[in-house]
């Protein structure tokens, strides 16, 4: 420990944050290119806006590259939440999600493979034309 | 003009005015770092000791510059040197005995004249030396926006705030002033280009402070430091105060001056 630290007065008294000290909680965000979404980095408290975004750009904005900080006072955010509220639909809508698309391209890959499809394809544009 | 090495015959002149503003950086940031786990708020907490950090980094980047023309390693620049070939101001080495106030004064008035000091050497004709510069007054701008908005929460916090505030800025006037203590062959660097003049840089310095302060609502009475002022931490006399900082500062580098870390 610093000898300097050894000299810290035993009570802290002094140090102890008030109960009035008021801190806000905001949220913080971070863009790490142009062109990329703001994604959301952590929380902290801060006695008011001008700290907060000068904490969020000191804590979250300069350990990585990022060209944007955005803080949000916590009380702004509007909130759904699926304790309470209702967000994915309770029937099945599985038909709407955008699954096995991944796959598409090989199931194609694989019929254009077959020499038949070819013949039928030029059949197809002589009888239309 | 651009250079990439210092003219042979400035290197003492630059080294000095160099060093000046890199042992600054390296107390004031070894200082401030004894408040990590101690600052008022966590994120302040935070936020101080990355400063800190940033502060003992500029320091770093500087001894490495000076590294490359003086044969000694930036550690043993940093570490080694007996105390009298320190070149600090006595206020980067007053110890704050933690009050939170004290060390934000401390703070405010290197780093206004700091950012000063930094556009000087943006204007510099040595290509390493401007690019760092223009690196770290970046930087400093960040540290300058920091404790202008402590001066200004503490001096228009409540009575307590702004009477303790006070008492430090008054009590760190004087001492801040050796700050322009000029070093040795500065004027040299001046016309050779290396560092920019900048003959109002006491007003400015104090304009900046006024402005501040203004907005806290306390006041700064800062006065130009007499050309007849004896020599003082630019030449290397240091304040009572300083061989404990020092030793403290170099202790562990001392243990094995030839180590390799």
């Amino acid at each position: 420990m610093s000898k300097i630290r050894q000299q810290f007065p035993e009570s802290g008294g002094d140090f102890a944050v008030p109960a009035h000290a008021d801190l806000r909680a905001y949220e913080v965000f971070v863009r790490t290119e142009r062109g990329k979404p703001q994604v959301h980095a952590g929380t902290l408290e801060a006695p008011d806006d001008e700290l907060a975004l000068q904490y969020g750009r000191e804590h979250y904005g300069r350990d990585q590259p990022c060209v944007e900080v955005w803080v949000v006072r916590r009380e702004s955010i509007l909130t759904a939440d699926s304790d309470r509220d209702v967000i994915f639909r309770l029937s099945d809508q599985s038909y709407r999600q955008a699954k096995g698309y991944s796959d598409v391209r090989r199931k194609w890959e694989k019929v254009r493979a077959a020499k038949a499809v070819d013949d039928y394809q030029r059949e197809d544009l002589k009888e239309a034309f | 003009m651009s250079l990439t090495t210092p003219p042979p015959a400035l290197i003492p002149a630059l080294t000095e005015f160099l060093l000046a503003l890199a042992d600054d950086k390296f107390f004031l940031g070894h200082l401030d770092s004894d408040w990590t786990g101690l600052a008022p708020l966590l994120e302040e907490d935070i936020a101080f000791s990355s400063l800190s950090q940033d502060e003992i980094g500029h320091a770093s980047a500087i001894y490495q510059l000076i590294a490359t023309w003086d044969g000694r390693s930036a550690d043993r620049i940093a570490f080694g040197r007996a105390p009298g070939e320190y070149r600090c101001a006595s206020i980067t080495t007053i110890e704050d005995d933690f009050d939170w106030a004290t060390a934000i004064a401390r703070r405010w008035f290197c780093d206004h004249f700091d950012a000063l000091r930094l556009e000087r050497l943006r204007g510099s004709s040595l290509a390493p030396l401007k690019a760092l510069a223009t690196r770290m007054a970046a930087e400093e701008r960040v540290h300058t926006e920091h404790s202008d908005a402590w001066i200004v929460r503490l001096g228009k916090g409540n009575a307590d705030s702004r009477a303790r505030l006070q008492a430090a800025v008054d009590r760190l006037c004087v001492p801040a002033t050796d700050l322009f203590e000029p070093t040795a062959g500065a004027e040299q660097l001046e016309a050779a280009g290396l560092i920019s003049a900048e003959p109002r840089l006491f007003e400015r310095w104090k304009e900046s402070l006024e402005r501040v302060a203004a907005a806290g609502g306390i006041s700064v009475r800062v006065l130009p430091r007499a050309a007849s002022a004896p020599p003082a931490g630019r030449a290397g006399r240091h304040q009572p105060g300083f061989a404990a900082v020092h030793a403290e500062l170099s202790e562990v580098f001392q243990l094995e001056p030839d180590g390799a870390w």
